[in-house]
């Protein structure tokens, strides 16, 4: 096992009341594609800051190669950041701004530093682009200019604040392909943050999730969209679902749980509840995409009323009441998309797409 | 109604420009006449500016104007440009506390602030002339280009500090390769617009002369009480020649420090 590439060992960091990262502990890999996921204001932003060094941290550690580096200033530590609006120097070319970082060490040659500037142009796809200045760019151009302009310097590790954040939605498509293939490429250590959770599941090898300066989660990206951990991880990667129920039966690998009038049985192997601990209330967590509508019965299944059809082209989201409790369904285009409102049907889904959650929060418990 | 509007915005513009340059262009209509008579239109003649030519104290004058600006806008180009970054760098106390002191120039007027300036230097026993003048001048010049270098540095993204540090530079190297480069244009125009003011001070320059430092206004201004004659039109008319030319310039260094803002 090779050694961990970047550790944090209970980071703490306040601006002055606020408590913006509690005991934030992480271990990162060499050559991981690790993306910190989570809504605005949960420290993500933050947390990258301190590794960049461009935040101090109040108490915990931050160790590179095994080296702390928590007192080392920005421009002592071997990472590298691109903004989230990119921070091109305006005066300089494109040339001029990859070149900044060799140039400012003055340990390369400027002959060198000519060939490593062309190579990173070939490598983000901008060849010929040398003699343009930045705001003769466009977004997605300038982004790759930042990208290269970190990358030329051999960082240890890229962070990357929220690096699509300004482009267009089909630019940003592309460029997380890019910037997947990219990493890939230079086997660089990224450390991404963002808070769109599809750039976090298209690109990553492993998700942190953040939410109020805590890690709630750390997992691949499948780890984190089938096995959320907590109510919140649940409700915020994916559309699901999430029900207050009763537990009515508990079994050796499976709940019986009350939604409505249905009692129904939801396997707990992937749950963060398992059946000792089912104990009167907990929540039933199901994809939405996971689901399914028939007009025949099925077996454990909710039955209900179709109350509205959104047709958006691909996929159809169905709302159903069932019994008095409004459960929402995307399908993608099949042959039964004629449903009709006041339908009554049978509602069931795939058994890993369903997870019983604890009442209260993983974080409340003390885990 | 519209148009009654715009007829109306018609008018009192042209009334604007008609009371601001028509003496300007009499001015420079006169300084062609041959009669030295401002009353009336004689002929036309070049005279009036071979006679200007010609005058060996004139000519000591607007040398020692030209001296002056030079040396001035210099000296406020450096003392402005790095008062303003240092205070970029300082506790916002201390920052308030440098804005305090650039705004006083400006506030006390300057018949107060050429006679203190008359005492103090007197005090000190230095002779009046060029350097004094110098002194004068840069006092008024300085918080113009701190103020316009100020406003640039605020507009730089702290981003790109940010970048800058993050990509191994240190302090000093970022002021050198980042700051300085971003905030020169602002530096010129402050500059050119100090050397426009050092040009025409008359009342600072009044008191710092001495008898070896009469500038081109004061003497000008000196002319005056022996009458006008149409000398002093064809010097204004020079002196009006040079100050186009300077807002040109300016416009022009303004301009092109502009484009690098433009989509930051």
């Amino acid at each position: 096992m090779k050694e961990q590439l970047l550790s944090l060992k209970k980071v703490n960091k306040f601006y002055d009341e606020a408590h913006i990262l509690k005991d934030i502990s992480l271990d990162i890999k060499d050559g991981e594609f690790i993306t910190l996921l989570g809504p605005s204001g949960c420290g993500k932003t933050t947390l990258l800051r301190c590794i960049a060094g461009l935040e101090s941290i109040e108490s915990g550690d931050i160790l590179l190669n095994g080296e702390s580096i928590k007192d080392l200033a920005p421009n002592k530590r071997n990472v590298n950041t691109v903004f989230q609006n990119y921070a091109l120097f305006p005066h300089l070319t494109v040339f001029d701004n990859i070149a900044y970082g060799p140039r400012i060490k003055k340990v390369t040659k400027e002959d060198e530093i000519k060939v490593k500037v062309d190579e990173m142009l070939e490598l983000v796809k901008m060849e010929g682009y040398g003699d343009r200045m930045p705001h003769q760019l466009s977004g997605g151009q300038r982004q790759r200019i930042a990208i290269a302009r970190a990358l030329i310097n051999n960082p240890d590790i890229l962070l990357l604040d929220e690096p699509l954040g300004a482009l267009d939605l089909k630019l940003r498509k592309y460029m997380q392909t890019e910037l997947a293939l990219l990493q890939k490429q230079t086997k660089t250590t990224f450390i991404y943050v963002t808070h769109d959770q599809e750039e976090a599941l298209n690109m990553s090898d492993r998700i942190v999730i953040m939410n109020e300066g805590r890690i709630l989660q750390v997992g691949s990206p499948r780890d984190v969209y089938n096995n959320s951990n907590s109510l919140f991880v649940a409700d915020f990667i994916g559309d699901r679902n999430i029900k207050e129920v009763e537990v009515v039966e508990r079994k050796e690998d499976f709940c019986s749980v009350k939604l409505g009038k249905s009692i129904i049985d939801i396997r707990t192997d992937r749950s963060m509840v398992k059946p000792n601990e089912c104990d009167g209330k907990v929540y039933l967590a199901i994809h939405m995409d996971k689901m399914k509508i028939s007009y025949d019965k099925v077996d454990n299944s909710l039955y209900g009323e179709i109350t509205f059809v959104h047709y958006a082209g691909s996929q159809i989201r169905t709302e159903v009441d069932v019994d008095g409790e409004k459960v929402t369904v995307i399908e993608y285009q099949n042959d039964y998309d004629n449903y009709r409102i006041g339908d009554k049907v049978y509602i069931s889904w795939e058994e890993n797409g369903a997870i019983l959650l604890p009442k209260e929060d993983i974080e409340k418990r003390g885990n | 109604m519209n148009t009654k509007g715009s007829k109306f915005r018609t008018f009192y513009l042209s009334l604007f420009f008609v009371i601001l340059y028509v003496p300007v262009l009499s001015v420079v209509l006169y300084s062609f006449n041959k009669s030295s008579s401002t009353a009336q239109w004689t002929g036309f003649t070049f005279d009036w500016y071979l006679q200007l030519f010609n005058d060996r104290v004139i000519f000591e004058s607007f040398k020692i104007s030209m001296v002056v600006a030079i040396i001035t806008s210099t000296v406020s180009a450096i003392i402005g440009t790095a008062s303003a970054v240092i205070s970029s760098y300082v506790s916002k106390k201390v920052e308030s506390a440098i804005n305090g002191v650039m705004f006083l120039p400006l506030i006390i007027p300057e018949v107060a602030l050429g006679l203190s300036l008359l005492i103090f230097f007197t005090e000190l026993n230095l002779t009046f002339g060029v350097p004094t003048l110098v002194i004068g001048h840069s006092l008024f010049c300085v918080p113009y280009i701190y103020f316009m270098v100020q406003l640039r540095l605020q507009e730089i993204d702290s981003s790109i500090i940010e970048a800058a540090k993050d990509l191994g530079a240190s302090s000093w190297q970022i002021v050198k390769t980042i700051i300085l480069p971003l905030v020169i244009p602002s530096t010129l125009t402050g500059s050119l617009l100090a050397f426009a003011m050092s040009l025409d001070d008359v009342i600072i320059s009044t008191y710092m002369a001495g008898p070896t430092g009469t500038t081109l206004p004061v003497h000008i201004f000196s002319m005056m009480r022996t009458g006008v004659t149409p000398k002093v039109n064809a010097l204004s008319t020079l002196f009006l020649l040079g100050t186009f030319l300077l807002i040109g310039l300016n416009q022009t260094i303004g301009r092109k420090g502009e484009k690098f803002y433009e989509e930051n």
